[in-house]
């Protein structure tokens, strides 16, 4: 009853917390903090009883005799590391959005997002996978539509328009699925049912391109992270991609071996086409949060690199480098927002010298910058050498200009500190004031304790992550 | 049925006493609280012509549900009679077995629905009304003619469809069903719809999008069902066919309108696209657990959205999408109501539409259609465009403008049953499940 409890219990909070209003506008906050201090602890709690080999399993509700609908939640080590990051995530945002206006309406919405989310990597039903997976969208689009930026509607509407329609390609597969194998179970289904697995591969790849993104279907991110607020951009990048990553890894590597195979040239192509157009976008915006977004999209294409080797390695390199670029990007995109907030512009001519103004903010900018273009002893490091390492095994040294991957992001990383930490104090840089709320800065600190506590000591984590790749099998 | 049908009309007739008294809407309520107990304790006795099935005994309890919802909300005394006398007569066609009992029930409903708009206040509800009323007399023209080449063809009235008719008598059969696609807004015979919808009373709109549509396309799957099956080489084109072209014309309209009811009445066009999917799909086993779960789902959001846009009118006099701005500000509550159903509309999950959709959907694919459910579900997506640009105007813009919050317990009371409908048949589908089967 508790896995219930933890998807469906944040959705009826934040109706509850919806009703209340204003009112509730002081305990918001700590209401959002005990319940993902709550998540956090119970997916930590799942590490000491899942079992070495297969799924753990949390029951089944909802049962339909006639129609495969059952919600069967289930958890592995794959799914567990993924519920670890997100409620780390959801507290770390938390904290961000201490001064967040409006903040009952706001932190009933975080709420809301922190039900679904549980579900989608708790359900191995696929259709109860694909209704959580959509109900993220809702609470995204109004957090985007309400706290964003200027441009905000635009890229509310055009975030969930995108996203949606790229959905329906999931679900028609789906269907497609269940037509020819007669069951929404991701355990029970094999390869060998389906009478048309190529389209089926194809829908599902498009589906969850969308959302990693992969090239040529990145276009709604920069615009959704630019408008979002800092908060969100974080969500957007530690959450959602990664929710497209895994369901990449869970539902076309591993449940469509022979496919992927198949078509794995496609998706080692297009993960370098991403990396390496997203890194030369980086390169050349001017705008600072566009250009933290395309890096963002850039490290995607890298993890899109490692899934596409389907090796033991390869895999839990994408899983750690997954983890890595979601601690990462996301003090790099709240310190953005922050310096747009503060002095009310995007652009970084305008800025300049911010390390005169603000040293400890600039210190953290720069360490999460050096640590997104890989420098030892960062997380960044680790995950761009093992991602390197696996593709160079599988595929032979021509993919060596992986490592270019790497060169580009120096580039743009380290102009983008000339330019904006750095320099001659602009009048623009000046004039605002960059005192941050203590919490939020606690928060930033956090985020670069992780970046260097596993960039120093990676064995911690991949003692879990090589759990999550062992107990599947069938993968060399 | 006869138990729940003779009630509900003689109550609409002694309603017509009660005019000017305050005891009209709370007899009413009595009056279809009881319908139900018929309706699920039916009498031994039965009319010739007539049959209940678990499936309609389920919506028909629903529907009088919605209709409780209408009356709570109404207050106009003439519309809650009307309600009633259709009400009477949706029960009569959704139990109608043979084509003589259709034909009696679905002119009943035509003519009752007639009178409902008949009360015209100005010009723009004239010209609701009176096509309306064309579009009426042209379905019972092809009803007719259809019925008459079925009966030189060789076939009886007293029967369902014989499945080895006549070239003439099939002939006959699918003439009639284009009469019936008047009723169900499908393209080519929708043009009358969208002004129709648009123009009249809101909660008049309500009654005929939602009430009347859902209640033909029951009794239609029901009487059609065996024979489109049957002669699935003509119907799976053309049913394929017409579903496309009446949802992607109806969202594609949608986009561009500004006034409110417009867009809803586009969209309603565009959910007939969705329902005759499940007809087209009628090979599946799934085909009419998909229809009873869309038209469920329908009957609620459909209802809900309409009795909104009536608050809107009435109280606030909003008209277009510019007037709806902010809304949510200073009135969270409708805000909330309105938005919910929108998204139910637009097919998000937890939501009665959801599943409604989804389970047509599946239905279609299990008949060998999934390149037309891709086209649908492209549809379905992109109709978000025009639900989200709704909410986008209730909750990001602001406003100078000052509303009233919305106070009326009635109306909220109406609101959140029909709420709780969306949300529970999204939720809890297996009682759908098991009775979708025996239609």
């Amino acid at each position: 009853m508790n896995s219930l409890a933890l998807i469906f219990g944040p959705i009826l909070l934040a109706g509850i917390m919806g009703l209340i209003g204003r009112k509730a506008d002081t305990l918001g906050k700590y209401v959002a903090l005990g319940l993902f201090s709550a998540m956090f602890l119970y997916s930590v709690d799942l590490l000491t009883v899942l079992p070495v080999k297969g799924y753990y399993d949390l029951g089944r509700f909802l049962i339909v005799a006639p129609f495969d609908f059952a919600l069967t939640l289930q958890v592995d080590y794959l799914s567990t590391v993924m519920l670890i990051l997100t409620s780390i995530l959801l507290l770390l945002v938390t904290l961000s959005s201490w001064t967040m206006k409006a903040p009952s309406r706001y932190f009933a919405l975080l709420i809301l997002f922190s039900g679904p989310i549980f579900g989608v990597f708790m359900s191995t039903n696929l259709l109860w996978f694909f209704i959580f997976w959509e109900l993220t969208l809702i609470p995204m689009f109004f957090l985007i539509g309400i706290w964003g930026a200027e441009r905000r509607i635009y890229a509310s509407v055009k975030f969930f328009l995108y996203t949606h329609v790229a959905s329906m390609l999931i679900l028609l597969a789906f269907f497609l699925i269940y037509h020819q194998s007669g069951s929404f179970d991701m355990n029970l289904i094999k390869e060998s049912m389906l009478t048309t697995p190529i389209l089926i591969w194809w829908l599902l790849f498009i589906g969850f391109a969308v959302k990693m993104p992969i090239f040529p279907f990145h276009t709604w991110l920069p615009d959704a992270h630019v408008q979002a607020p800092a908060p969100i951009s974080v969500l957007l990048a530690g959450v959602l991609l990664k929710m497209g990553a895994y369901a990449l890894i869970r539902m076309v590597i591993l449940m469509m071996p022979e496919q992927s195979h198949h078509f794995g040239s496609v998706i080692l192509v297009l993960g370098l086409i991403t990396l390496f157009y997203a890194g030369f976008m980086a390169l050349y915006e001017t705008h600072l949060k566009k250009m933290v977004a395309y890096s963002s999209i850039s490290h995607m294409g890298l993890v899109t690199v490692a899934i596409s080797t389907m090796s033991y390695s390869g895999l839990g390199a994408a899983l750690y480098e997954m983890i890595a670029h979601a601690f990462i990007i996301s003090p790099l995109f709240l310190i953005a927002g922050f310096l747009h907030h503060k002095s009310g512009s995007w652009q970084m001519e305008d800025m300049g010298g911010v390390m005169q103004k603000a040293p400890y903010l600039s210190a953290l900018f720069v360490l999460a910058g050096v640590a997104a273009l890989g420098l030892p002893g960062t997380m960044g490091f680790i995950g761009e050498l093992t991602i390197l390492i696996s593709a160079i095994k599988h595929y032979g040294l021509s993919l060596m200009i992986v490592a270019l991957g790497s060169m580009v992001g120096a580039g743009y990383m380290i102009w983008t500190f000339r330019r904006v930490v750095y320099g001659e104090m602009s009048k623009t840089v000046e004039k605002s004031d960059f005192t941050m709320n203590p919490i939020e800065f606690l928060a930033l600190v956090l985020f670069a304790i992780f970046i260097l506590f596993f960039g120093l000591f990676p064995s911690t984590l991949f003692d879990v992550i090589n759990m999550a790749f062992t107990s599947f099998g069938g993968i060399q | 049925m006869i138990g729940a049908f003779s009630l509900l009309f003689m109550s609409a007739l002694f309603s017509l006493g009660l005019h000017r008294t305050r005891q009209l809407k709370s007899f009413a309520v009595v009056a279809l609280l009881s319908a139900s107990y018929f309706i699920y304790f039916p009498a031994p006795a039965s009319i010739s012509g007539f049959a209940t099935s678990n499936a309609v005994t389920l919506f028909e309890i629903l529907l009088l549900i919605v209709v409780l919802a209408i009356i709570l909300h109404e207050e106009e005394e003439l519309t809650i009679t009307q309600t009633l006398f259709i009400t009477a007569g949706a029960i009569a066609l959704l139990e109608a077995r043979t084509l003589v009992s259709f034909i009696i029930s679905f002119e009943a409903l035509s003519i009752l629905s007639f009178v409902l708009v008949s009360h015209i206040k100005n010009s723009i509800h004239a010209e609701g009304a009176i096509k309306l009323f064309i579009a009426g007399a042209i379905a019972t023209g092809l009803l007719l003619l259809g019925t008459a080449l079925y009966l030189i063809g060789g076939g009886n009235l007293l029967e369902p469809f014989s499945l080895h008719s006549s070239t003439l008598s099939l002939i006959g059969i699918f003439i009639i069903l284009m009469g019936v696609f008047y009723k169900l807004t499908i393209v080519p015979m929708h043009g009358w719809a969208a002004d129709t919808y648009a123009q009249i009373r809101p909660s008049h709109a309500a009654i005929l999008s939602a009430l009347v549509k859902t209640v033909v396309a029951i009794a239609a799957f029901r009487l059609f069902a065996p024979i489109l099956a049957e002669q699935s080489y003509f119907s799976l084109p053309l049913l394929v066919t017409l579903s496309l072209i009446t949802m992607t014309l109806g969202n594609f309209l949608a986009l561009f309108q500004q006034k409110i009811g417009r867009i809803l009445a586009y969209s309603s066009i565009a959910h007939a696209g969705y329902i005759l999917l499940a007809f087209a799909a009628v090979k599946s086993t799934f085909a009419s657990t998909g229809l009873l779960y869309m038209v469920i789902a329908y009957l609620f959001m459909q209802t809900a959205v309409f009795l909104t846009l009536d608050i809107l009118r009435n109280r606030y006099a909003f008209q277009t999408l510019n007037d709806l701005k902010g809304l949510a500000k200073h009135n969270p509550l409708l805000s909330f109501f309105f938005s919910v159903q929108l998204f139910s509309l637009a097919g998000i999950p937890l939501l009665a539409g959801f599943m409604g959709k989804a389970v047509v959907f599946y239905a279609a694919v299990d008949a060998g259609l999934w390149y037309a459910v891709l086209i649908a579900l492209i549809n379905s997506a992109l109709s978000v465009g025009y639900y989200a640009w709704i909410i986008k105007h209730l909750y990001f813009d602001e406003t100078t403008q000052e509303h009233k919050p919305l106070k009326h317990p009635l109306v909220i009371l109406s609101q959140s049953i029909l709420l709780l409908g969306t949300l529970y048949f999204g939720l809890f589908a297996s009682y759908i499940f098991i009775v979708g089967k025996s239609f």
